[in-house]
């Protein structure tokens, strides 16, 4: 690996991350719609700002007939609609002359050996140094074929002085068993450290806020424990439906595609415990303790801590909308839920009895991710006598869209009797440092040239949340873990994940 | 100004009466939402700063929600006084309208303590302060004033005398417990131009380049040579060069006692426009055309080959480098270093 950063001198006070260095990226299923609305997007911003590597190629690898020319041209047109910064043509030019494209089917060795040669040619034209960042950005089912070839044409192989890195989108395998063989399959090609499972819920800023928000203001961390709250909601909503990916999404369902990942990161990045430091280890070995700490839910406990849901028809932005089994390409006989709620348990001494609140769900009545964290009530003495109920403070961190903290508390409302109103405190990322933030695959993709992991998922968090989604989903194919209920397509959600909340004195929050 | 203030100051109001105004000023607003980050305090002595500078408040609030404390310093008055006027800039952001206050002085008469108890008097209390001090420094040094600021701006491309007022600057640095954070717009505006040059060298092969740079050319806007001094300063700081000055010729010199030479060229353009490092056979360049977004960066050696990209330059204009300043919070804690490596280069 370069030492680049370490002995740089010009560097000085100019970085506070790993710089990233010279290498050629690959993109498996360059043809896709991941490539163009993402990572060539997020590619030109990192271009835009100055923050991409003094040497890069971008060679997409796909199974369509192309010229280099045309894919640059595919590309600069989903990145003038995609891109969050508008496009400069002369950066563009810039820029897309480092762009390739290898055509070959993921199956082919012969493709692979070929490419072997092309990046050797291209470290020499462009000082790329013999760095390789794979990217699978394929279907999951290719992603056998492309580690295996990508060993036997020695490409995961670095070279002395060099790095070979792996960069694995969602989903990572469908369960348990899938997800250990598709992490041995990995491991067979490349090393953990080189394996790079990309989360895009870790990339967003407020994300990353969650951390600097619990371990930099001392305020915070002393209430966040079992004795100050009473329980956490974690939300992410979104008001659309199955939309082209039924194939997918019934396959799926709201606990593989959102849960297991997306929710659970949410959910370690809440409760883990400050880490030793700031390396990449040192938080995801946080993170895993807190998964291992999570009761399992299993058999009836399923049934009375998780309610699945799917939508029946209603109306969504005023809109008609259909039910899930009426969606186009969704058999009728489906049992995949587009809505989950459960209570999860924490079970070591921080969290002891504070239940977590997961939901998420389509076709519900906007789009919005939180994490929001109730406290307890404040003793009924004082005020009690003047009849108004008192609302419990809430810290709320918003991770999309308007990303921010709020906290609402009580004021006494202005006149001379005493009465009480809850207010909020609000903080908003967009008001406040006013620039766009960036996206979270510009982020990713910079750590990833890097070599930083510490927004990426190790092999142990992925395994340990499909250990404890599994145990879920066993029951709810022996039948233990309740049936699917419905909800009105543009509601919040069956009545039965409404009395899942409400059993523990608490209601859902209003978005 | 100087006759009618009020043009577009918003409302004259009585300087004690100052919060209680801003609070009917925010009630007759209606449903928009009061937004402050931090204290934005500009002293200017200049009458067209006034209006230049509530454009410049304005073009800042729509980014870095503010209070804004804006002196119109007299010190040539010959009485004593102080008016003052306040003011909202509203901007939409996200479907709500989020409106920053400014609230403007004029101080007749030479006063500090009345500059100290307005900017003291009228501080959103617990937010950062950040005054912008557009006119020269000037001894004595009053510590209860500046050891109060929490980021001090100035910008040392505007000074006539700017060997005097680094000096100045420097006092300030070490008044009290030294906790002003100094913030030379000057040193700020070559951000861009440090992180160029600093990229070239992320690639391990150039990077031996480093250690052998002989000659360093810096092309400058007219009135910016103060600016080319400081990245030469930076440089040297950085690579552990001093500079050797003999019966005017000055030259600086390497750990090895190698000699760096270097010139500064005037031209019409950006405000440094090309600046190469030469390393016996390897050259690296950064060259801006005059409204160019970009630094062309090219190099070519024995070691690395040629290549070329291109890099954000950054833009010259005032409020995207003020906003860049107060973006980047932080520390500056090479600019001293740097500034004190090329002194003599600044008489």
């Amino acid at each position: 690996m370069s030492t680049a950063k370490a002995t740089n001198p010009l560097r000085e006070g100019l970085l506070s991350r790993s710089a990233p260095e010279p290498c050629s990226l690959v993109i498996f299923g360059a043809t896709g719609d991941l490539t163009h609305r993402k990572l060539v997007p997020a590619l030109y911003n990192l271009a835009a700002d100055g923050a991409l590597p003094p040497s890069i190629s971008v060679v997409g690898f796909a199974r369509r007939e192309k010229t280099d020319e045309q894919f640059r041209t595919e590309l600069e047109e989903a990145a003038r609609k995609f891109s969050r910064q508008k496009i400069n043509d002369d950066l563009w030019a810039n820029f897309s002359g480092g762009i390739y494209y290898h055509r070959s089917e993921f199956t082919n060795l012969e493709g692979y050996e070929s490419l072997a040669r092309r990046l050797d040619e291209l470290d020499a034209q462009r000082g790329t140094r013999g760095n390789r960042l794979f990217y699978l950005s394929a279907g999951p089912d290719q992603f056998p074929v492309i580690l295996e070839n990508l060993r036997k044409s020695g490409l995961n192989q670095a070279r002395e002085g060099s790095w070979s890195r792996v960069i694995v989108e969602k989903p990572f395998g469908i369960d348990l068993p899938s997800a250990i063989a598709l992490n041995d399959m990995v491991e067979g090609s490349f090393a953990e450290r080189d394996t790079f499972r990309i989360d895009h819920y870790l990339g967003k800023e407020t994300a990353q806020n969650i951390m600097v928000l619990r371990f930099a203001n001392a305020i915070f961390e002393q209430v966040w424990n079992a004795r100050y709250l009473h329980h956490v909601q974690i939300t992410a909503s979104e008001p659309l439906g199955v939309e082209g990916r039924a194939g997918y999404y019934d396959k799926s369902g709201a606990m593989r595609d959102m849960v297991q990942n997306h929710l659970l990161q949410l959910l370690c990045l809440t409760a883990m415990e400050p880490p030793t430091d700031l390396t990449a280890d040192a938080i995801r070995d946080e993170k895993v303790k807190v998964l291992r700490s999570l009761r399992p839910l299993t058999g009836p406990d399923v049934a009375r801590h998780v309610v699945r849901a799917r939508y029946a028809a209603g109306s969504v932005n005023g809109k008609d909308v259909v039910g899930y089994l009426d969606e186009a390409n969704i058999p009728a006989d489906s049992q995949t839920e587009t809505y989950v709620a459960l209570e999860a348990h924490i079970d070591n001494w921080r969290w002891a009895g504070v239940p977590f609140f997961i939901r998420v769900g389509k076709r519900l009545p906007k789009a919005a991710t939180e994490i929001a964290l109730h406290f307890k009530s404040v003793p009924p003495v004082l005020f009690a006598q003047t009849g108004d109920a008192i609302d419990d403070n809430v810290l709320v961190i918003r991770i999309q869209p308007d990303e921010g903290v709020s906290l609402r508390m009580s004021a006494k409302l202005p006149g001379s009797a005493l009465r009480i109103e809850p207010v909020k405190m609000d903080f908003h990322y967009g008001t406040s440092f006013g620039k766009a933030t960036p996206e979270a695959y510009e982020r990713l993709l910079l750590d990833a040239m890097a070599g930083d992991a510490t927004l990426f998922a190790r092999r142990d968090e992925v395994e340990q949340a499909w250990k404890f989604v599994d145990a879920i989903r066993a029951a709810w194919d022996s039948g233990e873990g309740g049936p699917v209920v419905s909800y009105a397509a543009g509601t919040w959600g069956p009545d039965e994940a409404d009395a899942l909340v409400q059993a523990s004195g608490a209601t859902w929050r209003r978005l | 100004m100087t006759d009618d203030p009020a043009a577009n100051l918003g409302f004259p109001v009585e300087v004690g009466r100052i919060e209680k105004e801003l609070g009917k000023l925010w009630e007759s607003i209606g449903d928009k939402t009061r937004a402050s980050l931090i204290n934005l305090a500009i002293y200017t002595e200049s009458a067209a700063g006034v209006a230049r500078n509530t454009d410049l408040i304005s073009q800042i609030a729509s980014e870095h929600a503010c209070r804004a404390i804006l002196i119109y310093a007299r010190p040539e008055a010959p009485e004593r006084g102080v008016r003052a006027w306040i003011n909202a800039h509203c901007h939409a952001a996200n479907k709500k309208e989020f409106c920053s206050e400014q609230i403007t002085f004029q101080i007749d008469g030479d006063s500090p303590s009345a500059l100290t108890n307005v900017v003291f008097a009228h501080l959103d209390s617990d937010l950062p302060l950040c005054f912008w001090w557009q006119g020269p420094f000037r001894e004595p040094l009053d510590p209860r004033f500046w050891t109060w600021i929490d980021r001090l701006i100035f910008d040392s491309n505007a000074w006539d005398d700017p060997a005097t007022q680094f000096g100045l600057v420097q006092k300030i640095a070490h008044l009290g417990d030294a906790r002003t954070v100094l913030c030379d717009l000057n040193w700020t505006r070559l951000l861009s131009l440090r992180q160029g040059l600093a990229h070239f060298f992320d690639n391990a092969c150039a990077l031996p380049s480093l250690r052998r740079i002989d000659r360093v050319e810096i092309t400058h806007a007219p009135g910016a040579r103060t600016s080319a001094i400081l990245l030469l300063g930076w440089l040297a700081h950085q690579l552990g060069w001093t500079l050797d000055s003999v019966l005017g010729r000055h030259a600086f010199r390497d750990r090895n006692h190698a000699e760096i030479t270097f010139s500064l060229e005037e031209a019409r353009g950006a405000c440094i426009s090309k600046c190469r490092l030469t390393a016996g056979e390897s050259e690296f360049t950064l060259d801006r055309s005059a409204q160019g977004e970009f630094y062309h960066a090219s190099m070519h050696g024995p070691e690395c080959g040629e290549s070329s990209q291109l890099l954000p330059a950054g833009r010259d204009r005032i409020h995207e480098t003020l906003l860049m300043e107060l973006s980047r919070a932080g520390k500056h804690p090479l600019y001293l270093k740097a500034l004190s490596t090329v002194t003599p280069l600044l008489a």
